[in-house]
């Protein structure tokens, strides 16, 4: 008796996953033109991440996923950008190119996206800068409801290995940026808005974002 | 006439201004490369007082020797003690000197035609840029205009005094860079040109002989390490052939096009910062016209000058922005000649404040908001702020293994010898491949070694990464098991 109960809470489970795996979809994303356009000298960039061949693997996001932060407002700790907008990180152009980015001053410096309404964010896309090979420092992607970051924080990835931005020591690796952009597992966090930090980059002490997409379902 | 005040006052508050803009905040940028390579050679001369001319990869030996009186007044005496503010005084202050001589030298255009030459250069974003650079350039231009004003006080006054200065002034050019011939002969045939008349001397021969003798004593003194290693001036002379080799032996990696010095001076956008100094250049352009309309043989001798210049520095596909400071003496000169030519006082001083005022504005993106930054033209191959972060890296490696060796493997590691200066020699080691044993206190690879530098380790590391310049990426191994 017991084994036939524990057999169909098996099945149960088991069609549960399958009926959530066939809710998933791999995220689409589009990509800008690959701009490594001089790169002064022939170099076989290490990723702290295990190298990686081929095409990224797919990222499996619930369906009727969006993108939820297309024109949305943005908001930063460096509200006078000199160079750029703070509107490019929503505007859709990815490209990279002069014109297209925004640039924060030196220090730590964040953004943050107000997505309209408490959302359930499968997936954030970032690109900061990919014309060269940069890394940037002490990035660290948050959700909240709280617009001020102050409560209820979900941290989707967080490379300050230092702790120096004072959020709390990372742990994931560091990553060269290129025209694929850095896609993060948001898990599905709650919350209305993003913020992402950064902490100048291997070529200056400058903060730059071309794009950041947030994924996700509002929540009902 | 002007009241000595009205002369001396405004001169003096050029001066000051000028000092401040090379001297504030000199520790802001990074080393560059070569910065950081001539520093710790200073810092042999300093320690040890060791000094040898390399004739194949170096400039003249001035720079070195001028530094080190500096060194000893604020204190430092050792390389471990030198700071970038310490190197770079040498280049800030004969960059104020070079100011006051070409205040002088402007002399025939009046007294406020020379001021505002002399304020032009002092605001002169290249001027001010390579003032704070320890290289070779700004004492080369400043010895440059030491020759001329001397050159030409014995030209008018005939006396013996001014001949030996300027012959020692050569001296030092040619103990600053080898090639300070063409500074001298491009003003030498430009005044050809213009001048007909003989100086005023009876005895000319004797005089360049004077002169020819200065030049060559002061040099010999400066390549010898005054009297210490004589080969030093054998070496001075087969510069030339290395020189020669290297321009005849394919692509140094700094060819560019003809117009490179002149596009440093007109117009460009580079990843949403503006760079111009239209304002400046306009008003050399049109000095030179006033020059050739009025036959102002003063203005016709720095148009030529300055022609004569640009067209040698910009033959060559060799080209470096850092050449571009020896342009500016001259644009100021003929800036100054068009201010003078225009018909009111008051319109004169009101383009001249403008153009002050927008080269000023030039200065202060390129000398203290963007000063390594890629897009500034001025920083040419410039370090990433990230190799600061070397020294606390390096001494908190040691502090926790005083044993343990800090290893550089990269086929390019400069500037970071300087960064890593407080280190003891035997703890601190460069190779540009992989050594058998790669494990260390502190492991520093570029992104092209460290695939192979990782699969040597033998410990656990964790990694990071530090910028070595634009576009060239190390990564940091450090122990796990020296983590915090």
């Amino acid at each position: 008796m017991k084994r036939s109960r524990l057999s169909l809470l098996l099945s149960l489970v088991a069609l549960t996953s399958a009926v959530q795996a066939a809710d998933q979809v791999p995220l689409k994303l589009e990509l800008p033109k690959p701009l490594f356009a001089g790169t002064p000298r022939p170099i076989s960039l290490p990723n702290l991440e295990k190298p990686r061949t081929g095409k990224r693997p797919d990222l499996m996001v619930p369906a009727g996923t969006v993108n939820l932060s297309k024109g949305k407002t943005v908001t930063s700790s460096d509200s006078l950008p000199v160079i750029g907008e703070l509107a490019f990180l929503t505007d859709g152009d990815k490209s990279g190119t002069d014109g297209t980015y925004v640039e924060l001053g030196p220090t730590p410096q964040w953004v943050q996206i107000d997505l309209g309404a408490s959302a359930k964010v499968a997936a954030i896309a970032v690109w900061h800068f990919h014309s060269q090979a940069r890394v940037y420092h002490d990035v660290v992607v948050q959700v909240s409801n709280d617009k001020d970051f102050k409560t209820g924080v979900t941290t989707v990835y967080n490379n300050d290995d230092d702790n120096s931005s004072k959020l709390g020591k990372g742990k994931d690796l560091a990553y060269i940026e290129n025209f694929e952009g850095r896609l993060f597992d948001a898990k599905g966090a709650a919350g209305r808005y993003v913020r992402l930090y950064s902490n100048g980059n291997t070529s200056d002490e400058l903060n730059h974002y071309c794009e950041v997409e947030v994924h996700g379902t509002i929540a009902k | 006439m002007f009241a000595p005040s009205s002369r001396w006052l405004p001169i003096a508050f050029v001066a000051l201004a000028a000092l401040w803009l090379r001297t504030h905040d000199l520790a802001r940028r990074p080393m560059h490369a070569d910065e950081a390579n001539q520093a710790v050679k200073l810092g042999e001369l300093l320690e040890h007082g060791r000094y040898a001319f390399d004739p194949r990869d170096h400039h003249g030996p001035t720079l070195y020797y001028f530094a080190v009186p500096v060194a000893w007044l604020r204190g430092e005496t050792t390389l471990a003690a030198l700071t970038e503010t310490t190197v770079r005084l040498v280049p800030a202050v004969a960059g104020t000197l070079g100011i006051l001589l070409l205040f002088a030298l402007a002399a025939p255009l009046g007294c406020w035609p020379a001021l505002a030459a002399a304020a032009l250069m002092a605001v002169a974003p290249a001027s001010v840029y390579y003032s704070r650079y320890f290289i070779q350039e700004t004492l080369l231009v400043t010895f440059t205009l030491a020759l001329l004003v001397c050159a030409r006080r014995w030209w008018v006054t005939g006396r013996t005094a001014w001949v030996v200065a300027a012959g020692a002034c050569a001296g030092l050019m040619q103990a600053t860079k080898a090639s300070a011939p063409l500074f001298a002969a491009a003003a030498l045939v430009a005044l050809l040109l213009v001048h007909r008349a003989r100086p005023v001397t009876p005895r000319l021969a004797r005089d360049l002989t004077l002169a020819f003798t200065a030049a060559v004593l002061v040099a010999a003194l400066f390549y010898s390490s005054f009297g210490t290693h004589l080969s030093g001036i054998r070496d001075a002379v087969a510069t030339y052939t290395h020189a020669s080799g290297r321009a005849t032996t394919g692509a140094s990696g700094h060819e560019k096009p003809f117009w490179y010095y002149l596009s440093l001076f007109g117009w460009q956008r580079a990843g949403g910062l503006l760079w111009q100094q239209l304002a400046f250049s306009l008003l050399a352009l049109a000095g030179a016209i006033v020059a050739y309309a009025t036959r102002q043989k003063f203005l016709r001798w720095a148009a030529l000058f300055a022609l004569f210049l640009l067209v040698a520095l910009s033959l060559p596909p060799y080209k470096t922005p850092w050449h571009a400071v020896h342009l500016v003496p001259c644009f100021a000169l003929l800036a100054a000649g068009a201010l003078a030519a225009l018909p009111t006082r008051g319109l004169s001083l009101a383009v001249a404040g403008c153009a002050l005022a927008l080269q000023l504005t030039q200065t202060n993106l390129a000398v203290f908001l963007r000063p390594a930054d890629a897009r500034n033209p001025f920083a040419y191959v410039h370090s990433s702020p990230d190799v600061r972060k070397l020294r606390e890296l390096a001494e908190a490696a040691l502090a926790r293994q005083p044993a343990g060796i800090i290893r550089v493997i990269s086929e390019e590691y400069w500037p970071l010898p300087w960064y890593l200066r407080t280190v003891p020699a035997t703890s601190v080691g460069y190779w540009p491949a992989p050594p058998a044993a790669c494990d260390g206190a502190l492991v520093i690879a570029s992104a092209a070694q460290a695939v192979a530098v990782r699969a040597r380790l033998r410990g656990d590391y964790h990694e990071s990464y530090l910028g070595l310049r634009p576009g060239f990426l190390c990564v940091v191994f450090t122990p796990v098991s020296a983590l915090p």
